[in-house]
């Protein structure tokens, strides 16, 4: 007979106000198995898990039910305290009855009730719990990184310092990537080239790196510190078989970046018919070979810049593509700069100035005599041309909002703020390593908070714009922290797995393949010889999918199995099992 | 219809003094802490908004500046260092501008050299006038009291004619300017309708207003008002005394000091000295926003002043103490410097908002009876 120690806790008064835990606690020492039951003001902290481990050790109990908050919150603490006890850690199970009770109920007679059903339904499961290991497995130091742009180049040259080997693949025939269309970065006027051609010629020089351009990552199998990557070559746009590499990995860092929105598909802005309309990164190649004109080769006196081009608007995207205001700001410096008699009109919906000196610069360029002017998100600038005897090209109708005025501004050339977008190819990435992506592209991560760089898929991580649209410093940032990530897996040599994963009970399989496809982690190999499916517990997370899907019940959810489920079931209806067995 | 957007008219702006405006996001806290600032007129920000869009025929509608008094409060707290309340000046010279139709003021106020040749060639004119015209040159012999005879070195009904021609010529000024800004505040928007009792009922704010400049008391810093009030009572009876009333004021005899003459003649000459000392120390110490920007037309106008009152209280010591050579020298000096200061500065420069301001008052409350009287009809309809 299992011995269960029961500890409510209080949660200072986050539990204790609503529920009555000293009731909770008596009727958790009446229900069956239940050695101890106590509360504690707060059990997280080292006396409360003192108390736990005290009472393992003198009572002997082997099994362990916390009520308090959410498992995400402390079930990691509490099953540190079992360990240091000497117990098993999957010998605990947790009552939420902080998020999912005190918190959301108001009336503490019928709180306190359900406060007892779920501890009971806890007390009934946690008998059945076995005692599980987690596992390790190897971890092949070598890294993939798919993409060579500055995020790329910034994750491989941090591990490929470190001395681990790097296989960075670029599908272009250079790296660089977006970095390379650009002239200088806001908001500090650096050098965008200076930036690149630092990180090209350490990574020439790395023996570490390897690069392969004009190529493509076409399948990866296996698991995090055992992945087998095929790296085929791209010949224009067809993927040739010659060539084609089968390398060991260990981690993934997916670093494709974004690509620009297509201007023309505004129609009223007139992109591609207007002549001097131009995107952004028309107007920064005009400035890298050092002339801005118009097309008729005249140097224009009106230039107006029209922000949110594709972004934060319902028909296209809303989200904002956050480098181009204050790209759009660095573009109203240099074109004074290259002609101080030029008038630069700055049309935008909210101006986004959040990053490091960028309020500064924008505040410098209200000193340039930059005119700006603020259009409401439904209501966007409309352009036509002016009648030959204005001394402008164009003229831009806009319903001004802070002034409240119909008002027309002069242009020569009109620079549409072209927003980010997730690359064309980010649907076949995503599947090929198996990650997920939103509805706008960008791939997620595990945790938008804590955990920025990290995705479900275990080994593989994203870094940069093919996250979401962000600058320079931000990518670079997440670049090397996918880096710094990988390497503390490298050094550790070996990587744990968690216990919950599923198993298939091969003389109950039927061969139906049925799993293998609704494994949303591809976890599951089928074994053709033996005509079987096998579970690879690296790879699988524990959510059940299989377990419930399968259809001669052959897959067993380790620390969620049928019997455990249905005796948390019956804990939970304590009540009416009760009345059950009174008539 | 669409307004065209002038970017480039703040460059014209810049002529009438230094703006930051293009600093300005627009964030209205400068409307928020102004007192003058209603639903009617947000200024600073929105006058501010029209000037950096450069849309110049609204910008010459507008009235609020001449309803700020400048306590620079808004420049204290604007984040961006825009300085609103200097814009406010900026633009009441530039408004200046646009109501003269000479086309003076904005040589005046565009051109350093202009307002100094303008000044400096007019005195020099009024000084050899003065040298010439005198019948009997330096009379040495005095009067039974002991005083020296000036009207018979500047013949008072000579001297009298002159003040006449120059108060018609600074009135004729004045009006048809006012006029101009009467056209351009209230008659050329044809949306605003205003009816013509308005005229009637909101006319005694304007007489207010122009004795008592009130709403300069609802600024921070009550002592601003005082001080001005103070010299413009001091002016306005100094000016009506010399122009309006010289034969009475200017007399060889030397009356005791509590005659009417000299009580208010040391009253006018009181209020100048004092109101010039305050706002010349002002400047030049730069104490607090309001003096920290000091255009030519700020400084001419001060220092003219200051020298005309400085001569004209020399000329009243030497005439009583019986010194003719050094009363016919300052008289002619200070006819010298009051002549430019009264034909240049009152109609065309900083003294022309002794008229504006109270017309401002008072176009501005007709307006704004408009203005509700619109809001409520568009209530009535939607």
């Amino acid at each position: 007979m299992p011995k269960i120690g029961v500890y409510v806790c209080w949660c200072g008064t986050n539990i204790a106000k609503v529920i009555d835990v000293e009731e909770v606690a008596r009727f958790a020492s009446g229900l069956p198995n239940v050695t101890r039951a106590k509360t504690y003001k707060y059990m997280c902290s080292n006396p409360g898990q003192e108390m736990i481990v005290q009472d393992i050790k003198v009572y002997n109990l082997d099994r362990v039910v916390v009520a308090a908050c959410s498992p995400i919150m402390h079930e990691r603490t509490f099953r540190n305290a079992l360990k240091s006890a000497g117990l098993n850690q999957y010998l605990l199970e947790v009552a939420n009855i902080r998020e999912q009770c005190s918190w959301v109920h108001t009336d503490p007679v019928e709180a306190t009730e359900k406060a007892k059903a779920l501890v009971s339904a806890a007390v009934s499961r946690v008998g059945l719990h076995e005692p599980l290991e987690s596992m390790s497995v190897n971890m092949t130091p070598d890294v993939l990184i798919i993409g060579g742009g500055i995020a790329g180049m910034t994750a491989a040259l941090e591990i490929a310092d470190a001395g681990f080997p790097v296989h960075l693949v670029e599908k272009s025939n250079q790296l660089g990537g977006n970095l390379l269309r650009i002239d200088l970065t806001a908001p500090y006027l650096y050098s965008a080239r200076d930036l690149l051609t630092e990180r090209l010629t350490r990574i020439k020089d790395n023996k570490q790196v390897h690069v392969y351009l004009e190529s493509k990552l076409t399948e990866l199998t296996g698991y995090i510190g055992n992945f087998s990557a095929t790296i085929k070559h791209i010949d224009g746009k067809t993927i040739t078989d010659e060539k084609a590499v089968k390398i060991d990995i260990g981690n993934v860092v997916v670093c494709t970046g974004y690509k620009e929105f297509d201007a023309s598909r505004i129609v009223h802005y007139g992109y591609g018919k207007l002549p001097n309309v131009i995107t952004s990164f028309e107007l920064e190649k005009m400035i890298r070979t050092g002339r801005i004109e118009t097309k008729e080769g005249k140097i224009p006196k009106y230039v107006a810049i029209i922000h949110c081009v594709g972004s934060r608007s319902k028909e296209f995207h809303t989200y904002c593509s956050r480098v181009c205001c204050m790209t759009a700001l660095k573009y109203a410096h240099e074109i004074k700069s290259a002609n101080p008699s030029c008038y630069v009109s700055d049309i935008y919906i909210d101006m986004h100035a959040f990053g490091k000196g960028h309020e500064e610069f924008y505040r410098r360029s209200s000193e340039a005599k930059t005119l700006f002017l603020m259009y409401e998100k439904n209501d966007k600038p409309v352009i036509h041309k002016a009648s030959p005897q204005d001394d402008c090209e164009m003229f831009l109708e806009v319903n001004e909002k802070l002034s409240g005025e119909q008002i027309e501004i002069p242009a020569d050339l009109v620079v549409l703020m072209v927003g980010m977008e997730a690359s064309e190819d980010y649907h076949e990435i995503a599947r090929v390593v198996n990650i997920s992506h939103d509805k706008d592209g960008w791939f997620i991560e595990s945790h938008p908070k804590l955990e920025p760089v990290a995705t479900t898929t275990d080994g593989i991580f994203i870094a940069g714009t093919c996250v979401a649209p962000k600058d320079i410093p931000d990518t670079v940032a997440q670049a090397r922290a996918a880096a710094a990530r990988i390497l503390a897996r490298i050094a550790k040599g070996k990587i744990e797995v968690d216990a919950l994963y599923s198993e298939v009970i091969e003389e109950m399989c039927s061969g139906c393949r049925f799993c293998n496809q609704l494994c949303p982690y591809s976890a599951i190999e089928f074994n053709e010889e033996e005509k079987h499916s096998h579970i690879i517990s690296a790879l699988c997370k524990g959510c059940g999918v299989c377990v419930a899907a399968c259809p001669s019940s052959a897959i067993k959810g380790r620390h969620f199995t049928d019997q455990q489920i249905l005796a948390q079931l019956e804990g939970l209806f304590y009540k009416a099992e009760a009345e059950k067995q009174d008539s | 219809m669409a307004i065209r957007v002038n970017p480039g008219f703040i460059d014209d702006l810049d002529r009438f003094g230094k703006e930051n405006i293009q600093r300005c996001y627009q964030c209205g806290d400068c409307s928020a802490v102004c007192p003058h600032a209603d639903e009617f007129y947000r200024f600073p920000r929105k006058p501010i908004r029209l000037l950096q869009m450069g849309l110049e025929k609204k910008i010459q509608t507008i009235l609020e500046p001449w309803l700020c008094y400048y306590c620079g409060d808004c420049s204290d707290l604007c984040p961006r260092d825009a300085d609103p309340g200097d814009t406010m000046m900026i633009l009441r010279r530039y408004l200046t501008s646009v109501y003269d139709w000479t086309g003076l003021s904005r040589k005046f106020y565009t051109s350093h050299w202009w307002e100094l040749a303008a000044v400096l060639i007019i005195g020099i004119l009024i000084a050899l006038l003065f040298s010439v015209i005198n019948p009997h040159g330096i009379v040495t012999s005095l009067t039974p009291e002991g005083g020296v005879k000036v009207n018979e070195m500047f013949p008072v009904e000579t001297v009298n004619i002159g003040a006449h021609i120059m108060l018609i010529s600074i009135a004729g000024f004045l009006i048809s300017n006012i006029i101009r800004m009467w056209y351009f505040t209230l008659l050329r928007d044809k949306s605003l309708k205003i009816s013509f009792m308005s005229y009637v009922t909101q006319f005694w704010k304007l007489i207010v207003h122009f004795v008592t400049q009130i709403r300069f008391n609802k600024c921070k810093g009550k002592s601003y008002w005082l001080f001005h009030w103070v010299l413009v009572s001091g002016y306005v009876l100094m000016f009506v005394l010399i122009v309006g009333k010289l034969k009475w004021f200017q007399t060889e005899k030397i009356y005791s000091w509590f005659q009417p003459q000299r009580l208010l003649g040391y009253y006018a000459t009181f209020g100048l000295l004092i109101g010039l000392v305050f706002f010349f120390w002002g400047r030049i110490k730069k104490a607090g926003q309001k003096f920290k920007f000091s255009h030519l037309s700020d400084w001419i106008f001060i220092v003219l002043l200051l020298l005309t009152t400085l001569t004209g209280i020399l000329v009243h010591i030497f005439r009583i103490e019986g010194m003719p050579v050094a009363t016919y020298y300052l008289y002619i000096i200070h006819m010298a410097v009051l002549v430019p200061m009264l034909a240049v500065e009152v109609p065309f420069s900083k003294w022309s908002h002794l008229a504006y301001r109270p017309f401002a008052v008072y176009f501005s409350e007709i307006k704004k009876s408009a203005l509700s009287k619109g809001k409520k009809d568009n209530k009535i309809n939607t």
